[in-house]
């Protein structure tokens, strides 16, 4: 490992504890004129999202006035989820209703990119709603090396324990994808880029300035491109990833993985193209194939996965044009 | 009618006539409330294992600027908020173990109108509830002449037999005037006594020169099942009320293994403390009559033993909260307490346990507790501290 990656290790890599003293993380916010937003992308999750929106309401803008905008925006779901976010108090809106001049694409990173529209924050924080245990931390661990490192645009979560510097070991606890597929790809690509402890998780807070920059693939790849897009166009420097401990979620089929793996590898070789370092690239299928076993027997089945994405927001002429109204 | 009940009567009148507007403004700030009921009720708290639970009570103390925040030698938390005169305290308990081990995953669900999870009725929601008064009582601009001493006690289930709770009592600086228990489980819930109760483990081991050959020869299970038949033979008088009641059985490993040893868990509550020190002495006598004639070893453990004790039903503390139940159209249920409540009045102090809502699945793993109920059951316990505040409720 090079210097500049150990000291970025060192400076940029926090502990959700650091952070505890949330009066001062509300004082130095507020000294900063900074306005943060916090948005939960959801697609039927009435079982996890009232503890959500009552914890981080409640403990973020009630008692702590960290969070300036809480936002929930669905992609259409068909079970209670709106109902309940909103009987504790969520601003809900559904993604179709945002911009709706660009059409309706169904998928996390449309929710994501639309919030940037729709939400008025200097930092923008995304929170998965499938966490059972969900805690302030998972909010204030993320926002506050942005509040207080004016450096930093793009912060990262990950889980379980820290990391070893001394002694070498760094267990990523990350996921199976994370391992089995996005580390190789990192280390033979964008080596720096490994030592993000887990590039998928799906909670992060980053400022608008850098967020209206890029694209936002509507699928599973957006995790992988945001650090792709952003690392290309400013460097490792101005990542940080913050430990939040644990996290407790829905574990996810074998077949599920799969097919999540394939729309990542979908965008990652399109940054390879883009950023020419594959000379010549075949064109992408979009179609993923898997095995299934009946009786013995092996089925093939095909299943059709794009990853279409959206532009970066500033060439919106809806968002420019809001820009300038306000 | 003498000048001082006149004058009672009044001030009751007033907490009366504000109690709609309380509930309605507990409604409009549950929030934080709530809150401190799921960050509670997720972390696991079995009773002797309570510390983690009673940090974060801690951290609420200190969050919410009460005094005196502190750890006394028994793990019980406590803190006060100060009152105006300070002449007398108001005590204010709930209890802080759960019976759920850590070993179960303590996650709780939150819907629109209802919480679900291990242990969020019994008693992450009276916690929670006890935590929140002093921000509640901020909230609707009551401010109280007496100090509030709130306690989050430990060790109070099961085994521990209120160990926290005699703790506390015997070693309080400040003497109170009155005590208020706040259990989650169940709106209604009114109790002013205290049960006579007897908690016990009875262990039959079979010992290893056990005699297989011998008449009669068997297993710890069936040996057990003769010995509960023994004991169910024990003449239970209606009156006065008395009962015993099997609560837990362990005993054996596979499908055709004899096993060797085994225990009984067992309750005996009555009114009368004699006739628990009767029927104690019997079951003695039935054990090792068993004992001698069987071949094995019987013991008996008493884990837990409690007297009977009492506030009248005219007291005025639970006159008084009658009559704040009847205006939030609660519906009294008597149910004499075998919790912390005893420990409050036997240590000479008139106390009472409320419940705050309905509740579902009490002590499973999907407890469930409703939410609209809980404005009205938390209203009772803010209306009640007035009046004690006021002095309606003294003898």
């Amino acid at each position: 490992m090079s210097n500049k990656e150990e000291n970025w290790l060192e400076r940029n890599t926090f502990h959700h504890g650091t952070f505890w003293d949330l009066i001062k993380l509300v004082e130095e916010k507020e000294k900063k004129g900074l306005k943060i937003s916090l948005c939960i992308p959801t697609l039927n999750e009435e079982k996890t999202i009232g503890k959500e929106v009552l914890i981080l309401r409640s403990e973020l803008m009630e008692r702590y006035p960290l969070v300036d905008e809480f936002a929930v925006i669905d992609s259409g779901s068909k079970d209670k989820t709106l109902e309940v976010a909103k009987s504790y108090g969520a601003d809900v809106y559904l993604a179709s209703d945002i911009l709706p001049e660009v059409g309706d694409k169904r998928g996390k990173g449309e929710n994501l990119w639309k919030a940037i529209h729709q939400l008025k924050g200097d930092i923008i924080c995304y929170v998965d709603a499938d966490i059972s245990n969900i805690h302030p931390r998972f909010v204030y661990g993320l926002v506050a090396p942005l509040i207080h490192r004016d450096e930093i645009t793009y912060v990262k979560a990950f889980y379980d324990r820290p990391l070893n510097y001394s002694s070498g070991l760094r267990p990523s606890g990350g996921g199976r994808v994370t391992e089995i597929l996005i580390r190789p790809l990192f280390s033979l690509f964008y080596p720096e880029l490994s030592n993000v402890v887990q590039p998928l998780s799906g909670e992060y807070a980053a400022r608008r300035e850098v967020l209206e920059q890029i694209p936002f693939p509507i699928g599973y790849g957006v995790e992988t491109s945001h650090l792709l897009d952003l690392y290309e166009k400013y460097g490792l420097e101005t990542f940080a990833q913050t430990d939040l401990d644990r996290r407790v979620h829905r574990n996810q089929t074998t077949n599920a993985l799969g097919k999540m793996s394939f729309g990542i590898l979908q965008t990652f070789f399109n940054r390879l193209h883009a950023q020419g370092k594959l000379d010549r690239m075949p064109d992408l299928e979009t179609f993923y194939r898997r095995f299934e076993v009946e009786d013995g027997n092996y089925h093939q089945l095909i299943q059709e996965v794009v990853e279409e994405e959206r532009p970066p927001m500033i060439e919106i002429e809806g968002y420019r044009n809001r820009s300038h109204a306000s | 009618m003498p000048i001082e009940q006149m004058e009672n009567e009044t001030l009751l009148s007033a907490i009366l006539e504000n109690l709609p507007g309380t509930i309605e403004k507990i409604r409009a700030r549950r929030d934080s409330f709530l809150t401190d009921a799921v960050l509670l009720g997720e972390i696991p708290s079995p009773t002797y294992g309570e510390e983690e639970r009673i940090r974060a009570v801690m951290d609420r103390f200190r969050e919410n600027g009460l005094h005196l925040p502190l750890v006394d030698e028994f793990g019980n938390a406590s803190a006060q908020l100060p009152g105006t005169e300070g002449q007398s305290s108001i005590l204010v308990m709930a209890h802080a173990d759960s019976v759920f081990s850590s070993e179960v995953r303590h996650e709780i669900q939150v819907g629109s109108d209802f919480m679900t999870g291990p242990g969020i009725a019994d008693n992450a929601l009276g916690l929670a509830a006890m935590i929140s008064l002093p921000k509640i009582l901020s909230d609707l601009n009551i401010t109280l002449r007496d100090n509030l001493i709130l306690v989050a006690n430990v060790k109070s289930l099961g085994r521990a037999n209120l160990e926290g709770a005699h703790g506390f009592l015997e070693t309080m600086s400040l003497p109170a005037k009155a005590g208020i228990c706040i259990e989650g489980s169940t709106l209604g819930r009114l109790s002013y006594s205290g049960l006579g109760t007897l908690r016990g483990e009875i262990t039959l081991q079979v010992p290893s020169d056990y005699d297989w050959q011998r008449f009669g020869a068997a297993g710890a299970i069936s040996h057990l099942t003769g010995l509960v038949n023994q004991i169910r033979e024990i003449p239970i008088p209606k009156e006065p009320k008395t009962r015993l009641v099997f609560g837990g059985l362990k005993c054996g490993s596979s499908y055709n293994t004899l096993p060797r040893q085994g225990s009984l868990r067992f309750e005996i509550t009555s009114e009368e403390d004699e006739l628990i020190g009767q029927m104690e002495n019997h079951l003695n006598e039935i054990c090792e009559q068993f004992s001698a004639e069987t071949g094995t070893r019987v013991s008996m453990e008493v884990v837990a033993k409690r007297k009977n004790c009492e506030i009248p039903f005219t007291h005025p503390l639970v006159r008084t909260t009658r009559s704040i139940m009847q205006e939030a159209n609660i519906t009294p249920k008597v149910d004499p307490s075998t919790g912390d409540l005893n420990a409050l009045i036997l240590g000479g102090l008139p106390a009472v346990t409320l419940g705050l809502t309905t509740v579902e699945n009490l002590r499973e793993i999907n407890e469930t507790v409703q939410l609209e109920p809980l404005y009205g059951g938390m209203a009772q316990v803010i209306s009640l501290i007035q009046a004690i505040d006021q002095g309606i409720c003294e003898s």
